[in-house]
């Protein structure tokens, strides 16, 4: 496997696009919670009752909570990375050539699999470590209490990337695939959710849909209630991305055995 | 050392005697054969590309696969490389159940040169090379083998046609493997690049590797192969050494083309009652003529001479590759 992760490797690092996104995307971590971090700030300067009501996001123990929101946002970067990765390799032929050099189906569909889940370990210690930067400059003392959502945080980047490497291999053109991405994840979905949750008093049927799931997970820091109306159980939400996450790998791993390339 | 042009290949030039003795190289039927296709057959839904095709590779040959386009030549190749998968039958490599491992053993060029536009030529030198899991070392050698190295660092993307196809045998050479397959490995190429490929697998031959070359440019097959089979619309319409391809097709006699100045049909009448002579056809500007092989050229000269006619042409016609194959498969290209 290591051997497979060195030519992804040698694939990657000379693609500038792979730099300018994966520059971007850490610059934007830091960059979002930074932004929220100071309007909370002024928040509290200029109504200092609001502290009480609000709590405070960035301290121990919501600070995990806050930062895996602010990524839920941020994971269609490497959402879309996954999905030039896989649509490149497409486009330019290479899957059929590797298999042609020396790669069995096997070994090429795993280690793109394998690189997702890398991707997801690197995402979720950058926010870890975002997190801590942000909880030392609020005010609090640390407590384990929320450590929790570490989990999800990285249960939810395996979501999102092992749902771009599906459509990928789906749909094989990087346009239609970000297209999907984008549309679905921002827009239908959320208007599908708000639909079965709030117009036909459907809920949690919404919270099932595949992004929705994880995004449940990790909720708007500052309303629950009001926004998650019946929001099921954590365990019962974990259950279900990993149903969805296996549903993904079982579905561009048979595309890849079976089909013709 | 010799350098054909400065777009081709530099290859050292092998000196091959007159003829083809080198053709004619002593080799094993049937010992362990590189590949072995059982019934191969496939089915692109309603289509069938492919009909029950078997034949055996056997080693150390030129093996050219001949068919018009469409035939199914890619579509045998792409089955044998797992890049299509057969909708029944198998093949065999080396006697055994075909892998991955067998595919790192040997060169192959499938359809189109394959590779990442935005990596230069030596970059994805680099990645065919770690997945072969050899040749890491060769990639310099093979680049100046196909006249490349100056522009190895140049991005894919901005080669021409012929570069990038000649990037693509550099590819097939790394870790000096004994099997190479070439699917059409003139196209894109020009006269000199094409010559250059005929004298690298020449080349090859001579070290005894196998090739296996899918092809409809009958030339190159005539000139290079040992071995031919002839596929059309998927079905394996013969599959034989080229010598007995082009001897057979000949029957027991022989064809000589001749002219004369003035009147041909004179000459027309005068060779026809030549004994020996089965049959004087007249084509653009010459008469061609069948006749025994214990007729020999100089014979009709002789003949035509003591009629009072002077010959101005006069030459043995070989049958070639390219009327066996058109009496084959038809004079039509497939969609």
């Amino acid at each position: 496997m290591l051997h497979l992760l060195k030519i992804e490797w040698l694939k990657m690092k000379n693609y500038r696009a792979f730099w300018i996104f994966t520059i971007f995307y850490v610059v934007s971590i830091f960059l979002l919670n930074y932004i929220a971090w100071t309007i909370h700030q002024r928040t509290i300067e200029q109504v200092p009752g609001s502290s009480m009501i609000l709590g405070n996001p960035f301290a121990y123990p919501g600070i995990w909570g806050t930062v895996g929101w602010m990524n839920s946002w941020l994971l269609y970067f490497p959402g879309l990375m996954m999905i030039l990765l896989m649509t490149n390799e497409f486009n330019f032929k290479t899957h059929r050539q590797n298999i042609i050099d020396g790669l069995s189906r096997n070994q090429f569909i795993t280690v793109k699999l394998v690189l997702a889940l890398i991707m997801a370990v690197i995402i979720t210690i950058i926010n870890v470590l975002t997190a801590f930067y942000f909880a030392s400059i609020s005010p609090g003392t640390f407590t384990t209490d929320g450590m929790e959502n570490i989990f999800y945080i990285f249960l939810q980047s395996v979501a999102y990337i092992f749902f771009a490497l599906m459509l990928a291999v789906l749909f094989r053109r990087s346009g239609v695939a970000i297209i999907v991405l984008f549309l679905y994840g921002l827009i239908f979905e959320w208007v599908i959710t708000a639909t079965l949750t709030f117009k036909f008093q459907l809920a949690p049927a919404g919270y099932f849909l595949p992004l929705e799931a994880s995004d449940v997970l990790l909720p708007f820091p500052f309303e629950k209630k009001v926004f998650y109306p019946n929001a099921p159980a954590a365990g019962v939400l974990i259950a279900v991305i990993a149903a969805y996450i296996i549903a993904y790998v079982f579905f561009a791993r048979k595309r890849f055995l079976r089909d013709d390339l | 050392m010799v350098g054909i042009g400065n777009r081709g290949f530099c290859v050292k030039k092998v000196a091959v005697p007159a003829g083809r003795p080198y053709l004619q190289k002593n080799y094993q039927l049937l010992m362990s054969a590189v590949l072995t296709i059982d019934r191969l057959t496939k089915f692109y839904g309603p289509i069938k590309a492919l009909d029950e095709v078997s034949f055996e590779v056997p080693r150390g040959s030129v093996f050219g696969i001949l068919g018009p386009n469409g035939s199914g030549k890619t579509t045998l190749l792409g089955i044998v490389m797992d890049i299509i998968k057969a909708s029944s039958g198998g093949f065999r490599f080396f006697g055994h159940e075909a892998g991955a491992a067998d595919r790192r053993q040997m060169g192959t060029l499938l359809e189109t040169p394959n590779f990442y536009h935005y990596l230069s030529g030596e970059r994805n030198l680099r990645i065919a090379a770690e997945i072969k899991g050899k040749g890491m070392g060769d990639i310099d050698a093979v680049l100046k083998k196909v006249n490349l190295y100056e522009r190895r660092k140049s991005k894919f993307s901005t080669y021409s046609l012929g570069m990038k196809q000649r990037l693509a045998i550099a590819s097939c050479l790394l870790g000096d493997p004994e099997v190479l397959v070439f699917d059409e490995p003139t196209n894109g190429l020009d006269p000199a690049g094409i010559a250059e490929i005929r004298e690298l697998m020449k080349r090859l031959y001579a070290e005894g590797k196998t090739i296996i070359m899918a092809s409809h440019i009958l030339d190159e097959v005539e000139k290079v192969c040992t071995h031919v089979a002839i596929i059309q619309k998927g079905v394996l319409k013969r599959v034989d050494t080229v010598d007995r391809v082009l001897a057979g097709s000949q029957g027991a006699g022989q064809r000589i083309e001749i002219a004369a100045e003035g009147n041909m049909d004179r000459l027309q009448q005068v060779v026809g009652k030549l004994a020996g002579v089965v049959s004087v056809q007249a084509e653009e500007g010459l008469l061609v003529v069948d006749c025994a092989t214990s007729l020999s050229p100089g014979d009709l000269n002789r003949h035509c001479f003591d009629n009072g006619l002077v010959l101005t042409r006069l030459s043995a016609r070989r049958q070639s590759l390219e009327s066996t194959f058109l009496e084959l498969t038809g004079k039509v290209s497939e969609r």
